[in-house]
């Protein structure tokens, strides 16, 4: 299981920042909001087995909690998961497992640490404990608490659970404070946040699931399981900072509501995310099985994460294609109803006192707790128990299956589905820079299954994803992206000189030539070689001529070294030295004649310089090496218009556009050169992208 | 920085001054025969302006005020309008209307000030 697990973190894609570090809580997501959800969805299906257990449930905590968002939300998620009914089909045969580990989590969160190990015996025993505090969203709310509170200070889980569940304002400040990259990610975005406040409700809300549900296989009956706990405790310690960045957005969250409620907030988030989880769930409904399904959960919810990572970068976007985007507006459709929700929950739980609430509802809970046991009983445990050790089995020995299943369900479906719904990459391109990527996890995963058990965060840190990223922006030809996507590398790796000199030169694109200074010159004060010619205080005010001359130096000190010259040309373009720049770009290939982006930059120089006939030989070079390469398509789009020669232009343009229909600047040279080629008839279509239209009409 | 200002712009109208002296600069300078004076403002129209003359009669781009008599049309920009204008990020027209670009002589004239005239900057 623990296999299955660390592969689950293996094949984790970017987002793995947040969710690689407690893989096991992926699988605990599957499982228990599969619980959570068929809960919700169960008191909307009357002929579901399980349906008096749910009215139950509900009308049981509407007596004592009227203000509980359960039963509100509960018929807000009717519409969406409507239409989901063959999706729930599957999920009905699934449903005691779903109870139990939701009534296993309820158990154990409630639970003062001593009585704990109660629950490691037979779980029929576990079930009749008249322990229930209410519904499992508000448990899962004091749990991720507790949680929070735990890893913050990295003692183990259990014991700490009850005492710190009540985390003050205070202490969330303070968690907030140490948060380490996780949550300086998301200070990052902290503007955005705000802007997109209704993205981000459903973004946090992934963290919130992940988080909150590690712990769900921990009260499980199964001796062995609880050893893969034990373990993996350790794995979900470095997963702290992930808990963080959910505790700053969170914070936020309730800043911006100004409600110290907080099972509301969990509540709702978990709710929303079990939503999102279900829409993507229905598109692989024809995985019916409970094995099949949990398998699926886990790519899903990883899925899930990846998608919050980068919808964080696509939060910096305003582009209003994106905004109006499908995947947006589903986004949108969430948190409104979220935040509907909120509201109607926000005044009423923020007159009342929250512990005598609680305690309401612990006394409520009981006869909840009965009927629960009953129904569950009825559904014979027994089965359940073994249904549940069949599927770990099977999971363990058929791990490489899945890994193999997981990494084509990303990389085709989830690829795709982020090309089209959120991409600013064809689908294609985003695909090849994700299977590289990809090869680099599945190397990090054998190094992580050499040494078992012991957690390997750095080849799973974020950087490398957000690095791949960003090079996969700007090989697209889009340097605001890849800055973006660069930023976040370099606030995990600063000393990365991939990264810095990828900064630079898209700074040095986007015409910043500070900021693009600033980059190059990290670039040389973190070299190995290089370091040394730097001067801590030029680092204060930078010169021009300071830095290049430092460069010249470097340049001197080790010719044979093709990044140093590299660096020297962009400096060059900087100040617009392209004889200097091109001599240099030219130098650098003689040393490193198939690195395609160098032909690139040697092509953009000289085109920049007014030798555009030589540029579409440089061109033609990349292109010849990388023909994919979106940037040099455009490229060779630009030269031709700088030539006058606009026919062949828009070809180069409409080629650039086919691969990656998201890059603006092509659209807008596209529609400048149509003009000026005086093919205003295909205008039109430019306007509305229809590329079918100009593919056809300029084909290359 | 030794020969290069802050403004994005520079970049720019240098690459039109090179560009220019190309055929095709030679084609847009017998298309538009006239004569254009630019101000652009680092953050806001009317401060700290620099002054270009986009000399579309001569094919010349020169920094300083015109003085050859009164340009045809002097447009003021923010550093970040003109490269979105230049580069067809932002359409003139638009622009005109929201107070990005301020305008004043012959309207005939500005009318064809486009971002075709332009060129492109090329991406390393």
């Amino acid at each position: 299981m623990r296999e299955l697990v660390t592969g689950g973190a293996a094949c984790a894609v970017p987002g793995s920042s947040s969710s690689s570090s407690n893989p096991l809580g992926a699988l605990a997501n599957a499982i228990i909001g599969s619980s959570s959800k068929t809960q919700e969805r169960l008191q909307e299906i009357p002929t579901s087995t399980a349906a008096p257990s749910g009215s139950h449930f509900y009308s049981e905590t509407n007596d004592h909690l009227s203000a509980l968002p359960g039963s509100e939300f509960g018929n807000s998620l009717l519409q969406p998961h409507a239409q989901g009914s063959d999706f729930l089909s599957g999920f009905r045969s699934a449903n005691q497992n779903g109870f139990a580990d939701a009534w296993d989590e309820i158990q154990h969160q409630n639970q003062i640490p001593p009585h704990f190990d109660q629950f490691h015996g037979p779980r029929p025993a576990a079930l009749p404990q008249p322990t229930l505090d209410g519904p499992p969203q508000r448990v899962l709310s004091s749990f991720l608490h507790s949680f929070v509170g735990s890893s913050h200070g990295s003692i183990p889980f259990r014991p700490t659970s009850l005492p710190l569940l009540g985390l003050s304002e205070g202490d969330k400040q303070c968690i907030r404070d140490r948060s380490s990259i996780m949550a300086r990610h998301f200070f990052a975005d902290k503007s955005e946040d705000f802007i997109n406040a209704q993205v981000n409700a459903l973004l946090s809300s992934l963290e919130i699931d992940s988080d909150a549900r590690v712990k769900g296989p921990l009260p499980g009956r199964f001796q062995e399981l609880e050893d893969y706990w034990n373990e993996s405790q350790g794995m979900v310690r470095p997963g702290a900072p992930a808990v963080d960045g959910w505790i700053t957005e969170y914070s936020q969250h309730r800043a911006a509501h100004g409600d110290p409620d907080a099972w509301a907030h969990s509540f709702e988030q978990q709710h929303g995310a079990n939503g999102w989880a279900s829409e993507f769930e229905k598109e692989q409904s024809q995985l019916t099985s409970i094995d099949q399904m949990r398998g699926v959960n886990i790519p899903n919810l990883e899925a899930m994460e990846q998608t919050r990572m980068l919808a964080h970068t696509l939060a910096q976007n305003n582009d209003p294609k994106f905004q109006n985007s499908k995947f947006l507006q589903f986004v949108s459709k969430m948190s409104r109803g979220e935040l509907i929700i909120d509201d109607n929950q926000v005044k009423p739980a923020a007159s009342g006192d929250w512990a005598a609430e609680y305690q309401q509802q612990y006394t409520g809970g009981p006869s909840w707790a009965d009927e629960f046991a009953h129904n569950q009983l009825s559904h014979g445990p027994e089965q359940w128990v073994n249904e549940f050790s069949t599927e770990r089995e099977q999971h363990g020995s058929v791990d490489d299956q899945w890994v193999n299943e997981f990494s084509k369900l990303h990389v085709d479906d989830w690829a795709e589905e982020f090309g089209q719904q959120v991409g600013e990459n064809s689908a294609d391109n985003w695909a090849n820079a994700y299977d590289e990527f990809m090869n680099e996890q599945v190397a990090a995963k054998q190094r992580l299954d050499a040494s078992r058990g012991v957690y390997v965060f750095s080849d799973m840190n974020p950087y490398v994803g957000w690095r791949l990223l960003g090079i996969a922006h700007a090989e697209n030809d889009d340097d605001q992206q890849a800055i973006a996507a660069m930023m976040r590398a370099q606030e995990a790796d600063p000393a990365n000189l991939e990264v810095l000199l990828s900064l630079g030169v898209s700074h040095t694109n986007e015409l910043e030539q500070a900021a693009a200074l600033k980059y190059l010159y990290g670039w040389l004060r973190n070299h190995p070689k290089y370091g040394t010619l730097a001067t801590p205080e030029l680092s204060e005010s930078l010169y021009y001529a300071d830095v290049s001359r430092l460069f010249i130096e470097a340049s001197q000190m080790f010719p044979e070294d093709a990044d140093v010259h590299i660096v020297l040309g962009v400096l060059y373009n900087l100040s617009r030295e392209y004889d200097k720049a091109i001599e240099s770009f030219q130098t650098a290939l003689k040393l490193r004649p198939h690195d395609y982006s160098l032909w690139n930059k040697l092509g953009a120089t000289q085109a920049n310089s007014v030798q555009s006939a030589d540029a579409i030989l440089a061109y033609q070079q990349a292109l010849d090496l990388k023909p994919n390469y979106v940037r040099a398509w455009a490229n060779m789009g630009i030269s031709y218009a700088n030539q006058g020669m606009y026919e062949e232009s828009i070809r180069y343009y409409v080629r650039a556009l086919a691969m990656n229909p998201k890059a603006d600047n092509a659209w807008q040279y596209l529609r400048i050169s149509l003009s000026s080629a005086s093919r205003n008839d295909m205008l039109e279509a430019c306007d509305s992208r229809n590329l079918d239209v100009l593919q056809k009409e300029f084909p290359l | 920085m030794a020969n290069s200002t802050k403004l994005k712009s520079d970049a720019l109208l240098e690459l039109m001054k090179q560009h220019l002296t190309t055929d095709a600069g030679k084609q847009i300078t017998k298309k538009i025969g006239l004569v254009y004076q630019i101000n652009i403002a680092p953050k806001k129209i009317g401060f700290d302006e620099v002054t270009y003359v986009v000399d579309l009669k001569k094919g010349e781009v020169t920094k300083g005020s015109y003085e050859g008599g009164k340009p045809d049309a002097t447009f003021s920009f923010k550093d970040d309008d003109f490269i979105k204008i230049a580069t067809g990020k932002m359409n003139p027209q638009l622009a005109f209307m929201r107070g990005a670009m301020k305008v004043k002589g012959s309207l005939s004239a500005a009318q064809k000030f486009t971002p075709d005239i332009f060129p492109k900057p090329s991406k390393m």
